[in-house]
This record gives structure tokens, sequence and C-alpha cells, in this order.
């Protein structure tokens, strides 16, 4: 059974291996021993039978192929209504026609499998609003992401990412002693402007801890600074964890379902450690869908909850705005208009839609929504792993042009995104498409609007 | 006071003067120097994907990448390395203004040495805009160690040093910025033109301040200059305090020019670091638009006393 020595079915679970993996250029090598690589049939009809449970074992077979998701997908309105790109079609080509032929599949159509998983679905979960079976589409594909890294079919990128889950517990190479010097080190740059600005690591029974993304460790650390001067403003008790800071997964992107449920547990385990009252997770999407949403199912929690209560941030900002914690400066209220980038993954499957709507009441004075928003918005275009999939990078341009029109239609020129992908998202479409707007997080918006109580202000 | 060096680079034409300053400073301090580029910015959500600082394309870094890098790096600066001994070339990923923090900070190096512009093709836009490169601003406000911007070409080899100009504002980031510049003063035995300029251009509009006024201020703060700063250099004589009231920028570039400085020092804590807003610029951003000698920012304590005795 021919497996590659980076493409194969085994995850990566050393540093050795993922260097390995790291030094092939674009994933070169890998992509073309995956041209070689056996389906395990046995297994992988092993592995449908144990995890394909009732819930898509109905959806598969009572879809009617109506067609009503078609326009539901914003891959299906770029690509002219291709009806290969119709969700249902999608689907059932894929992991539909795995379980009817009982796992006997072969490599051409893994590959096809894989491209569409990756590349033709973010797993936004638009398609389930709108199916008059409320079949989601989005959540078997997530599961045919599960099938198809089990047999090594997995674009490159997000090899490399469940690999740095499960040897660093974070979607990059940052250990506990990178996180904790990149804490201190925020601290002391910015407590001159921000006296008795603190960065406090692992103090137990705060009311709040603080949960991010590598990226803003590894190469943003500005957005931690920025976070801790917004709760020292706002008076907060808080703290963030030594380990199990890191609320994204990749390899819920990749479909590694044991790396998803490490990571998880990583983070659950700082809750039972410094038993916080709260947790908030910094402004990214997937993040929360992972750590929020589906983690406790993957670390088998009956109670479907994760072990403290969890918000994401737009929850303690709007909280924060409304009780007056945090207070905007009514002149520097943003004056332009300006439209707000609805995540899927807090919005649509987390519900917190009038969050968003009541931080733009308190912030801007020409808010304008894009049609649709809300739970009923289009994915930004590069979710789901997709932003960061070379081999894909054609169909993910194609696919923003959707959120393209969205924005233009708007005639705002500043978007407001509080998700990491949604940015770069946005970012990417106007190096593309160059239609003159600028994007944001919230924080930074903030800081620059926000009333200063006299005490935290800096001696002149 | 110069055993670790930072220069910061991108490895471009616009930072050839900052270069011969930097490996001079090697040589004749007998420095380690430590020759830094940052070659790519990532993305903020997940991608393996950075933008070639110089390029502006995308790519995708691996090790042979950052090889390539740094053998373009020693290309560059292949006539200035001949003489050197104590050089490392050195590359990264990330956004530069914070990756050039992080590594002074690792290396606690003594000074960071950098040009004032970060693409060649924003030269013509940054001095037409008035605007100096975001990296060097955002460098100069994190940094803990001075900050050395050098602009246009810097022929005086700074043991040769014989006027150095430092502008006070009496905040306690120019206090660090006097301590350093007299520290520099005294070991290279240079002049050291203590200078502050009364800002008329804040005052409101309508009002317009009396010449008697003006005199009381500038008195107040000679002696302000007298009390607190002169008895912190034990001794030192070779010093000139001067006050003048005009257009902060202005006066402290004409103080320069009269003196014939071969360095500016200055402190730059201005809160805002976003270039559009600060598009007028403060005061340092002026200076070192504008001056013929490179110009020094010292905000912090931390590099302006000798701790190795």
């Amino acid at each position: 059974m021919p497996e590659g020595i980076l493409c194969n079915k085994t995850p990566v679970d050393t540093v050795e291996q993922l260097q390995a993996l790291l030094a092939d250029k674009s994933g070169k090598q890998y992509y073309e021993e995956m041209k070689l690589l056996d389906v395990d049939t046995p297994a992988l009809w092993a592995t449908i039978q144990k995890s394909l449970k009732s819930r898509l074992r109905t959806w598969l077979e009572i879809c009617a192929r109506c067609g009503m998701c078609a326009d539901s997908c914003f891959f299906y309105l770029a690509n002219d209504r291709d009806p290969t790109q119709v969700p249902s079609y999608k689907i059932q080509s894929t992991l539909g026609d795995m379980v009817r032929r009982k796992g006997k599949v072969d490599n051409a159509f893994m590959h096809y499998a894989m491209d569409t998983a990756w590349s033709r679905c973010t797993c936004c979960n638009r398609c389930g609003m709108y199916c008059p079976f409320g079949i989601d589409m989005g959540v078997m594909f997530s599961y045919l992401r599960g099938l198809l890294f089990s047999q090594g079919f997995v674009p490159w990128e997000l090899k490399i990412g469940s690999g740095m889950h499960r040897i660093y517990r974070a979607q990059m190479d940052v250990t506990t002693d990178d996180w904790v010097e990149t804490c201190g080190w925020m601290c002391e740059e910015y407590e001159e402007d921000w006296p008795g600005l603190e960065f406090p690591v692992d103090k137990p029974n705060a009311d709040i801890i603080y949960t991010v993304n590598a990226r803003e460790v590894k190469h943003y650390p500005e957005d931690l600074a920025e976070a801790a001067i917004l709760f020292h403003l706002a008076g907060e008790n808080w703290t963030v964890p030594s380990e199990g800071w890191e609320e994204t997964s990749l390899a819920m992107f990749a479909g590694d379902w044991v790396g998803c449920k490490k990571q998880v547990e990583s983070v659950y385990a700082a809750m039972e450690r410094l038993k916080p009252k709260r947790m908030v997770v910094t402004e990214c999407g997937h993040a929360y869908r992972a750590t929020v949403i589906e983690g406790p199912y993957w670390a088998g929690l009956k109670t479907g909850q994760t072990p403290v209560e969890s918000f994401h941030y737009v929850e303690w900002v709007a909280e924060a705005l409304r009780t007056g914690k945090l207070k905007i400066d009514p002149a520097k209220r943003i004056k332009e208009p300006v439209t707000y980038q609805d995540s899927c993954n807090y919005i649509r499957n987390a519900g917190l839609r009038e969050c968003a709507r009541e931080i733009m009441s308190y912030i801007a004075e020409d808010f304008r929504e894009m049609r649709p928003c809300g739970e009923h918005n289009f994915c930004c275009g590069g979710g789901g792993g997709l932003n960061g999939i070379g081999r894909y990078r054609e169909q993910r341009n194609v696919g923003l042009k959707v959120k393209r029109d969205q924005i233009l239609a708007t005639g705002a020129k500043l978007v407001v995104s509080p998700c990491h992908n949604c940015w770069d998202a946005i970012r990417d479409l106007e190096e593309i498409y160059h239609i003159g707007i600028r994007w944001s997080f919230l924080k930074p918006l903030l800081l620059k609007m926000v009333i200063v109580p006299e005490h935290l202000r800096p001696e002149e | 006071m110069f055993k670790k060096i930072l220069f910061a680079t991108s490895a471009s034409p616009v930072c050839d003067n900052a270069a011969k300053v930097a490996f001079d400073l090697e040589l004749k301090w007998d420095a380690r120097l430590i020759v830094f580029h940052v070659l790519g910015i990532p993305t903020h959500g997940f991608s393996p994907f950075v933008t070639d600082v110089r390029t502006g394309e995308r790519e995708q870094v691996d090790p042979d990448y950052v090889d390539w890098v740094k053998e373009e790096m020693r290309n560059t600066y292949a006539d200035l390395l001949k003489d050197t001994e104590n050089v490392t070339l050195e590359a990264a990923v990330g956004v530069p203004h914070r990756e050039i923090l992080r590594k002074a900070r690792d290396e606690d190096v003594d000074m960071i040495v950098m040009g004032a512009h970060t693409r060649p093709e924003d030269i013509g836009a940054s001095r037409f805009r008035n605007v100096v490169g975001s990296t060097m601003q955002k460098v100069a406000k994190g940094a803990r160690c001075p900050v050395v911007i050098i602009s246009r070409p810097c022929t005086t080899c700074w043991k040769l040093f014989s006027n150095i100009v430092v502008g006070i504002d009496l905040s306690k980031a120019s206090g660090a910025a006097f301590l350093w510049a007299a520290r520099l003063a005294r070991e290279v035995d240079a002049n050291l033109h203590i200078f502050h300029a009364v800002d008329l251009a804040g005052t409101e509009v309508g009002q317009i301040k009396s010449q008697e006024e003006i005199e009381a201020h500038i008195a107040t703060v000679r002696g302000k200059i007298e009390n607190l700063y002169l008895p912190q250099l034990k001794g030192y004589e070779k010093v000139t305090v001067m006050v003048r009231e005009g257009v902060p920028y202005v006066e402290i570039l004409k103080q320069a020019r009269e003196r014939q400085a071969d360095l500016i020092v200055m402190a730059h804590h201005t809160r805002e670091i976003d270039p559009e807003q600060a598009l007028l610029g403060s005061t340092v951003e002026q200076v070192v638009l504008r001056s013929a000698c490179p110009v020094a920012s010292v905000n912090r304590l931390d590099k302006t006393v000798d701790t190795s005795a």
C-alpha cells in the first residue's frame, strides 16, 4: 500500500515531520505523492460505519435534489450558476457516492472529493437555512473532510496546520514561553501610555479568561495590547492562561478530529485550572465555533457547553458599551458610511447578530447593512481554511466577487470585520478588485473613540 | 557605549546612507552589528502566504527563500562587509516594525540604526506628503533603546562628532534623550547644545502672546534647564543652553545648522502612530525629513546610563 514520505495517512505529531512538510515549498512533492496515494477502502468503510450517524444518513437519503439550495451558495452565484456548484450536487457526488459505494473509491475520486470539500465549500452553512428539509451541506462537508483527512487526502497547508495544533496546541509554532514573554513585552511597551496597565497571566478566579489566535502572538501582538488596554479601561478583572490560550482550530478546517479534541481540551483544562467566571475570545470567527459551539462535543462534555460560560469578543464589547464600562466619545463616532461583515461562524452559527448591531449603534453614525445580512449574510469568501490554501487560490478569488458586490452596494468605504479570516478575505478582495475600501477589527476603532477615565490617563 | 547595534534595513538603496553609518559604528566602536531585514508581511488569518516587502508579490516562505534573501543581502552589502569582523545577517518574516522591535528586545541592543523610508517608490510620496515611513515611526515609538534615523549621507565618523544638539520639551522622555546625548557627548568629547523651542504655533487662534509673555516663558524654561538638567552633567563643561520661540521643528533645524551639528537627539513620544493621522507630523518627523545630519530618537532611560561599570 504505497504511502508518500510527506503525503500519507499518518498525522503530523513530531517537529521533524512538520519541518519536512514545511520545507516542501507549496507542497509540490506532497501533491505529487498524493497522486499515487492508495485508498484504504476497508478502513474508510469502517470509519463511515462507525461515524456516519442517523442525522447525516437521513440527510443524504431525503435530499430531493430540488435545487432550493443553489442560490444560497456564493460559489454557485460567483461561478455563473454552474450546476456543479449546487450544494446538493456537491455533497451527493462526493460523500453521497462514497457512502453508496461502501467506501470503494479510488484515488481519482478522492482527489475530486478533496478539491470539492475545500475549494467549493467553506462550511459557511448558509445552504442549511434554505433547504426545505433543513439539510446542512456545510455540516456534511465538515464530516467529509474528516474522512478525507483520515485517508491522507488533505491540502498541504492544512496537514501542517493540524500538525501545529498537535505539537504546539496552537496553529503556529508558539511555545508557552513565547506566549508568556509576548504578554510581558506588550505590557512593557504600552504601560507608559496607559498607567497601571497589566497583563495578568494565570491569575486564578478572575472574572474573565481571555483566549486568542496564535497569529496575534506570532505577528500582531498589538492586538493583544489593544485587548489588554480595553479590559483595563473597562475595569475588568481578567487574565490569560499560560497554557490553553489558543482558541482557533486549523484541525477543524483540516478534518483532524483527534487534533480538534486535543486542542479544545487544552483550553477547557485552563478553565478548570484557573476557575474564571467566564471566557472571552478575541475577534475570530472559527475560533469561537471550534471552542464554544463544537468543542464541547469533541471533548465529550455531556452538557454540550464549555466548562465556563464563553463569550465572543462582540458580546463583551456590546455588554461593555451597554453597561457603560466603555464609553464612546460622541464626537469621535464614525461619521462616514460604514458596513459590517457578519462572520458565518459567530453570527449564523451562534446567533450573535444583535450584538454586532448594538455595537454599531454606539460607534457609527451612518451604519449600512449589507444585503442580505445577519444570519443570512454570505461568507466572506475565504472561510473554512480556503484563504490559506495555495492550490485553490483561483477558486477563492472568483468566490470573493459576491462579497465585493455586497460591499459596493452599501456605498460604504469602511468595513468593520471582527474576524481574522473575514479581515483577510476583504483585504485580498481589495487587492484583487481595487474597489477602494478599508477594513478594520473593532479594537483599534474602539481605542480611537473610547473616553479614557481621568484616573487612567498618563501624566503630561 | 555601543556594544551591539541593530541595523534594520529594507535592503534597498534607500538604506545605503544608514548602512554606511551602521558599518562604520561596527568598525570604530568594535561593536557587534546585526544587519536585519524583514522580508514578508504575513496575513491576519490562517495562511502560509506573505507579501514580499520589496516586490509586493505574494510569496510562500520556506528555508530556501530565507537563505536566498540573506544571499541577496550579502551581495548588497558586499563592499561594506569586506572590512568587518563582527557582522551577522539575519532575515525574518513578519510586520517590519514589530520584528525590528522584537529583535532589538531579544538581543538587548544598544541602538537601532535605520533609514527614514521603507520603500524606494515611497521616497517622493513621503517627501511630498511630509510623512516619514511608518515603520520608522513605530520603531521609534516602541523601542527601549535609542533609534538613529539617517536619511541623508552622514560623512562624519561618530568618534569625531564635535557638536550634538539635544532638543528637549521638559517631558520625562526628553529627559532620557538628554541623558543619552550627554553620555555620547562625554564619550566622544563633543559640545552638547541643549535646546528648547517655545511653541508659538500652539497658541490659540486670535490670541497673540505679547513679547513680555514670551520672554517670561523663555526665562522660566531656561531656569528649569539650569536647575534640572545641568546638574546631571556632573561638571561636563562643553555645554550651551539655548531657548527660542517659534515653530519647534524649524527652530531645532536652525539651531542644528548654526551649531554645525553632527547629530540631533530628541524624544519621539507622540501617542499617535497612525501615519495618516500624523499627516502634519510630530516635531521629530519633521526634523527627520529635513535634517542634514542623523537624528536620534530616545524615549526611555534604558540605554542612557553606563551599566557596565
